[in-house]
């Protein structure tokens, strides 16, 4: 059954902006790229992960690998793979993971072309919390020059029927949510305690 | 999940756990498309000729045409007929359309002057039951056919070889495969066609790639035919598909220089599911893609919104489109492999509903991948139908006496048709020196359903074997060495009857396939000629004596045994 | 191959494989009927006698117009001119074709290379045509963006939307039914 649901008790997260996204430094750092819309517009991925926990995992993920996660958020569009890519050629690392509302990721890094990626989780109704923290894990991986095991990509025939319009809906609503000729910005997570959902 | 909840009735806690409620259903959203073939925001019918050329199509001036447009006026529309037919009432074609007082010619006499907007209008009037009588008519091939999926999830050549010879015994006219890792492709195509001959001399095999290795595999004669060639009814999206609609005609060209059969595919949904459908319905979109193929004379189209079949499968009406989409390819003149090749829903009823608007007509593939393994294996993410509804297909076949193309075999025959095809590729990659088959492997072939039943393969040492193929530069001629020293005489003959075809290029006429005995029939020599109760194709003689076979039927002369 | 003119044929000769076998040649100018069990065992036959012959084609062209498919039978007539073309290029001329792929100038020179060096002038004329669109929708290359891999790459790229799976851009356009939903 392809149904899994939120793992941790319900917590919400808002992003502060603390101004343009810049180049980054330090060569410990994973950026992590937010779509327009992501804990914002929606407040969940297709299956119910709270946008607040794919952050935290995705983040605990980064630092358990002892690597700095720094947030940015993408106006200008809802393309995965130039959300990505553009978060990684502002990574110190030169490593980014990219995320849609929906919850489909991508590993990106700044040498590969655009339409290309490091790791790709295009089935976003079979992602849950501990995919978010491999993910998370294997981004730090990338950024301390290792070769991590891709994570596991799992597949169900059934995501068709279940979610395939559900994801085109969120789609086209996150496209609804570009911001065309504004620049990526640089995010805080603020974490809140969880409402009843 | 908290104990607020209100109470559910224990109706309701059924209901719920039903698998129709694992499918996903969501509100129209018109204005960007999310519509499946009623919107406001579609364009009125319109179209001026000039100097023999079209200056207004759908209510849009030359100067401001898109590439589809211009590609529509300039190669798909007829010009000299097209003012015409385009004043003719919608009603009144739609009617056409349904009376068996009306041949197919006259109605294609009307349809091949007609604008993308004009054929929406028409088939907008239609309710599925027209749209069926529409499709018996204008399907292009009097008899209907069929075609299966033949994957591993395991890339494993001999479960596709005896899984192809399978379900060529059974009847798919097509046989398609794909890969999980790509490069298994030289071994798995070759698995295809070996294993297929085996099964019924002439079924025709495709192996879905990327374009260049697609048709570098059909150059070589180890496949017969492709139709993994798609188009997208925006500008946008078709761009975004790195293509153009000159691109493909090209492409499609190439295909035909080489006598390889070739179709492209399109389906609904797929423009408003990568966020381009500029607003226009499902159904009109697709539309274009259809006079867009029948403009770049293409034989056929692969259509029934195929992948994206989730997206039409969720809005209101959505399955009326697609049975229509498959309609207006019929009504231009295209071969029509009609969709029910993706996993479509949780809910039997639905999956089997989802099928009838194309399988009581009949069309010229029923199914454009039915899956002839199990869905787990699968490589095209399943299909709306697998190996598990085999009885069930052959049973409503027989319960509405229609041909859908398949037939219930004895299980002797199904043995030794796969053990024969598994010995057969033994002996292929034996002769051209690749990693060896197994007695083993012969023998799990013989009886397996999925590729769990067979002892795992040295998957590095095939790959290698799978680049020496290519490298070397083998074709179809040396598999018909291979099969005809290895004694395999009868398997080699059929292979070399159907690389002969292509030299004659009987195969690349509208709706062409091969008989059993390799008569090419095509919308040329077994054209649609319905007219009414009592003519068309008929479910008669011998097929339907071979249709009425099930596992288990009672003997009516002794009740105490089965018979067949 | 002989210089009478073709036959006229209609809807009646087909199938050619079976009703007018003389007419078929391979390119390699064996008759259809040579191509036989024996010929392969002895090594008789190549893969060029498995080919099509622009003849035949123009054949099947005249089946597909009088059976009224105009369209077809142009396909037909351009893939006449194409059995000249070697596979490789082939591909290459469709990739040239790809949106953003060729300059103006560069899709002058297809055409002129069908015309002159494969006397193709039904495909040439397809070429000119794409280019004369191209250049009106913003489909030409730009000259400058030559070096980059990625050059020309469309935004909103299949690779992130929800129907793809695939990893590469190559992939991504491979085929729509190889696509993962969501």
């Amino acid at each position: 059954m392809s149904t899994p649901t939120a793992t941790a008790p319900d917590r919400t997260v808002s992003l502060r902006e603390v101004g343009p996204a810049r180049r980054g430094t330090r060569p410990d750092e994973v950026v992590i790229a937010l779509s327009p819309a992501f804990a914002g517009h929606f407040t969940k991925t297709i299956v119910d992960v709270p946008h607040a926990e794919v952050l935290r995992q995705l983040m605990a993920g980064i630092e358990e690998q002892g690597v700095t996660a720094r947030l940015v958020r993408v106006l200008e569009t809802a393309d995965l793979a130039a959300i990505a890519h553009t978060a990684a050629r502002m990574s110190g690392s030169g490593i980014s993971v990219g995320i849609l509302s929906r919850g489909t990721t991508m590993i990106h890094q700044k040498d590969l072309p655009r339409l290309s990626n490091l790791e790709l989780f295009p089935q976003s109704p079979l992602l849950d919390a501990p995919v978010f923290r491999m993910i998370g894990s294997n981004a730090a991986q990338y950024a301390k020059g290792e070769h991590p095991q891709p994570v596991p990509t799992r597949n169900d025939q059934m995501a068709r029927p279940r979610w395939q319009a559900k994801a085109a809906l969120l789609h086209l609503k996150e496209f609804d949510c570009i911001e065309p000729g504004r620049g990526p910005v640089e995010v805080e997570a603020v974490f809140g305690p969880g409402t009843a959902g | 999940m908290t104990s607020t909840r209100p109470r559910q009735s224990l109706r309701t806690e059924i209901l719920e756990s039903r698998p129709v409620n694992l499918d996903g259903f969501v509100e129209e959203w018109p204005e960007k498309g999310l519509v499946a073939m009623e919107s406001d925001f579609d364009p009125a019918p319109s179209i001026r000729v000039q100097d023999g050329r079209v200056v207004e199509l759908d209510g849009t001036e030359r100067a401001d045409f898109d590439f589809m447009d211009t590609f529509i006026a300039d190669h798909a529309i007829d010009v000299a007929s097209a003012e015409a037919s385009v004043a003719i009432p919608s009603a009144e074609i739609a009617r056409m359309l349904i009376d068996p007082g009306v041949s197919r010619g006259d109605v294609l006499a009307v349809s091949r002057g007609l604008t993308p907007a004009k054929i929406l209008d028409v088939v907008k009037l239609m309710n599925v039951v027209e749209i069926m009588q529409g499709m018996q008519k204008m399907r292009a091939r009097r008899t209907p056919a069929n075609q299966g999926h033949s994957t591993s999830a395991r890339d494993n050549p001999i479960q596709v070889a005896a899984d192809a010879a399978e379900g060529a015994l059974r009847g798919f006219a097509e046989l398609e495969t794909t890969l999980g890792v790509v490069r298994y492709a030289p071994l798995v195509a070759i698995a295809l066609q070996v294993g297929g001959q085996v099964g019924r001399g002439g079924v025709l095999t495709q192996c879905a790639l990327e374009e260049a290795t697609e048709l570098e595999l059909g150059m070589r004669g180890i496949t017969a035919y492709a139709e993994t060639i798609s188009i997208y009814g925006t500008e946008s999206v078709f761009i975004d598909g790195d293509d153009t609609p000159w691109s493909k005609s090209f492409l499609a060209a190439a295909y035909a220089s080489r006598g390889i059969k070739m179709r492209f595919t399109s389906g609904t949904g797929s423009e408003v599911q990568m966020g381009n459908a500029e607003g226009k319905s499902m159904l009109y979109l697709e539309i274009r893609c259809i006079l867009m193929a029948k403009g770049a004379g293409v034989q056929g189209l692969q259509n029934g919104s195929i992948s994206c079949i989730g997206v039409p499968g969720a809005v209101p009406g959505g399955l009326r489109a697609v049975a229509a989409e498959n309609l207006v390819a019929s009504m231009v003149d295209l071969e029509c492999a009609s969709g029910n090749d993706q996993s479509f829903s949780h809910s039997a009823m639905r999956r089997t509903a989802r099928a009838m608007p194309q399988m009581l007509p009949g069309t010229d593939f029923v199914c454009s991948g039915y899956s002839s393994v199990p869905n787990a294996d699968n490589m095209f993410a399943g299909s709306n139908f697998d190996t598990d509804d085999f009885d069930d297909w052959n049973t409503i076949q027989r319960d509405f006496q229609v041909d859908g193309g398949l037939r219930h075999v004895r299980e002797d025959e199904i043995l030794a048709a796969r053990n024969k095809a598994a010995r057969a590729l033994q002996a292929v990659f034996a002769h051209l020196d690749l990693p060896s088959i197994t007695d083993d492997e012969v023998e799990a072939a013989t009886y397996a359903n999925s590729s769990n039943d067979y002892p795992l393969r040295d998957v590095l040492a095939d790959l290698k074997a799978a680049q020496s193929v290519m490298d070397r530069e083998v074709t179809g001629l040396d598999l018909v060495k291979a099969l005809e020293s290895a004694g395999f005489h009868d398997v080699a003959e059929n292979l070399l009857t159907v690389l002969r075809q292509r030299v004659s290029g009987d195969l690349l006429q509208t709706s062409a396939v091969l008989t059993a005995d390799f008569t090419p029939l095509s919308a040329i020599n077994d054209p649609n000629d319905y007219a009414g109760p009592g003519t068309g194709y008929r479910l008669s003689g011998e097929r339907w004596e071979q249709l009425k076979k099930l596992r288990h039927v009672t003997s009516a002369s002794n009740p105490e045994t089965e018979v067949g | 191959m002989t210089s009478a003119s073709p036959p006229t044929l209609n809807a009646a000769d087909y199938p050619l494989s079976i009703n007018r076998p003389e007419l078929l040649r391979t390119p390699t100018g064996k008759p259809i009927t040579a191509l036989t069990m024996d010929s392969v065992v002895s090594g008789d036959l190549s893969p060029a006698d498995l080919r099509i012959a622009p003849e035949t084609l123009q054949l099947q062209a005249q089946l597909a117009e009088a059976s009224g498919r105009p369209q077809l039978a142009a396909n037909f007539r351009r893939a006449a001119e194409m059995t000249a073309i070697p596979d490789q290029e082939v591909l290459a001329m469709y990739n040239a074709l790809r949106p953003r792929a060729s300059t103006a100038e560069q899709l002058a020179a297809l055409a002129e290379r069908l015309e002159g060096t494969y006397t193709a002038p039904v495909c040439a004329a397809l070429v000119r045509e794409a280019a004369e669109v191209y250049a009106r929708r913003g489909l030409l290359a730009r000259p400058e963006a030559g070096g980059d891999a990625d050059a020309g790459a469309p935004a909103g790229s299949p690779a992130a939307t929800p129907v793809t799976t695939a990893a590469t851009a190559a992939a991504a356009r491979a085929d729509r039914e190889e696509g993962q939903p969501a």
